[in-house]
């Protein structure tokens, strides 16, 4: 109970991305700016993976890096959470089945919350990262 | 009697009161850095988010503890659980709750002093036990920065033991209290040149070099994870009580009397002050590059403080 009330109250960051064309990482970008401020919710963006307890991927996941996403998860310490940001992270949109793309985020790490949108507005991440949230408290299945 | 002792160095002024000092001064800073970027800060974890740097220390304490398959793990082990008992031993010798400190002798000054040394030097072994090479380069630059302000840091702590003609911390507070003054009032320029060396002693923002997120990771805790860093984390919060309680001991009064308001509630007010400044300058300033901060420090810091010295034997600020 108290251990789920402090992990839904300081998620730890950290932004990876897959080899996306920046619109989503500018969108994230601007999630973490003092307007949006998620600092409220405790979101702090971090750099060292070891430090990090939600993994926010952007892009889709091209055969070259799926490996280093593969490594950057094994490095989290968990428990730990993957955000899939964008419609690329979500499935691989236009590039899916491209010779180069290995698919979606969930082709090679599982995937806790999926935020579609090319790009997503950054309310719409707060958003999805918000409902990840309720559903590591455990008030929302 | 005994068990009022006990209590003394468990709960108040000990152990339990400094440790929820440290988790609130994190909120402090935390909040007030927000509100100089125009944001609110931590806000849902408890009232205004004052639960904040407790839910961080419970949920670091619950993840999984990573040991890396190359690091020196005796080291691994022992670095964090020193890092956060220094400071909470030093903080014995602070005046918190009466201007005589649990714990004070002739010469607890130098221990002070000390102490921050061996801090830089756990978080250097920290760094390199981690064989990380950002925690080696952090480590590193945490090294070379101590090199540059442990010299006037050292000379100007040194001023106000000579005013006072004690090398106690209590003893200092204690002249103070006798002659009606602060030491800020006699030797403006030694608290200006103990504020600067306290940021880069604390590795705050301008001299936040070992630990520079957007150059090497996280610096010397790069590899830290789960219980460790929450160990550390602590460290550093009970550092900066520590630092803000040398700071108003030695030249903002220290725990003293003021009317009907008890000892311990002036300490508070004016440690969270010391705190605040932290705070904006932190919120203010960008950081230096390694080269840029030791050069300043020798070229000017350093005859400043010399200066202070030479004030202070002269008779002025004494």
């Amino acid at each position: 109970m108290a251990v789920n009330w402090a992990r839904s109250g300081s998620p730890w960051l950290i932004h990876f991305n897959t080899g996306g064309c920046n619109g989503c990482d500018i969108e994230f970008v601007a999630a973490i700016t003092p307007v949006y401020d998620v600092e409220r919710f405790g979101i702090k963006l971090q750099g060292s993976p070891r430090h990090a307890d939600i993994l926010a991927v952007t892009g889709p996941v091209t055969v070259q890096i799926a490996h280093s996403l593969k490594r950057v998860y094994d490095q989290m310490p968990s428990p730990k959470f993957v955000v899939a940001l964008g419609t690329c992270a979500v499935s691989g949109a236009p590039f899916r089945n491209c010779y180069c793309v290995h698919g979606g985020v969930d082709s090679v790490i599982p995937v806790d919350a999926y935020v579609p949108g090319c790009p997503p507005k950054p309310e719409a991440m707060i958003d999805g990262i918000a409902k990840l949230l309720q559903k590591i408290r455990g008030t929302k299945g | 009697m005994v068990a009022y002792e006990i209590f003394q160095l468990v709960v108040f002024p000990g152990a339990l009161f400094v440790i929820c000092l440290a988790f609130l001064y994190e909120w402090v800073d935390r909040k007030l850095f927000a509100r100089v970027q125009g944001r609110y800060g931590p806000l849902y974890t408890g009232p205004a988010g004052i639960l904040q740097p407790v839910a961080d220390f419970l949920k670091l304490l619950s993840k999984e503890d990573i040991v890396p398959r190359a690091c020196d793990a005796n080291l691994f082990f022992a670095v964090p659980v020193m890092y956060a008992a220094l400071p909470l031993t030093a903080l014995f010798i602070m005046p918190i709750a009466a201007p005589e400190a649990l714990v004070s002798f002739e010469g607890d000054l130098i221990f002070i002093l000390f102490s921050f040394g061996l801090m830089t030097l756990l978080i250097f072994l920290a760094g390199w036990s981690s064989m990380s090479r950002f925690s080696a380069i952090g480590s590193v630059r945490s090294a070379l920065q101590m090199l540059s302000y442990e010299i006037p840091l050292g000379l100007v702590l040194v001023c106000p033991a000579i005013a006072a003609r004690s090398l106690s911390v209590s003893g200092i507070v204690q002249w103070q209290a006798a002659n009606a003054t602060w030491g800020a009032a006699l030797q403006p320029i030694g608290l200006a040149v103990v504020m600067v060396c306290m940021l880069a002693e604390l590795e705050l923002v301008p001299f936040d070099i070992p630990e520079a997120e957007t150059e090497i990771v996280a610096g010397w805790r790069t590899e830290f994870t789960g219980r460790r860093l929450a160990l550390f984390r602590m460290g550093r919060d009970l550092e900066i009580v520590l630092v803000s309680a040398l700071v108003v001991s030695l030249y903002l009064g220290g725990a003293q009397q003021l009317w009907l308001v008890p000892a311990a509630a002036m300490f508070v007010i004016k440690t969270a002050a010391v705190v605040a400044v932290f705070s904006f300058a932190r919120a203010l300033f960008a950081r230096f590059r390694i080269d840029q901060m030791i050069a300043g420090m020798w070229k000017y810091l350093l005859p400043i403080a010399v200066a202070q010295v030479v004030l202070v034997q002269m008779g002025l600020g004494a």
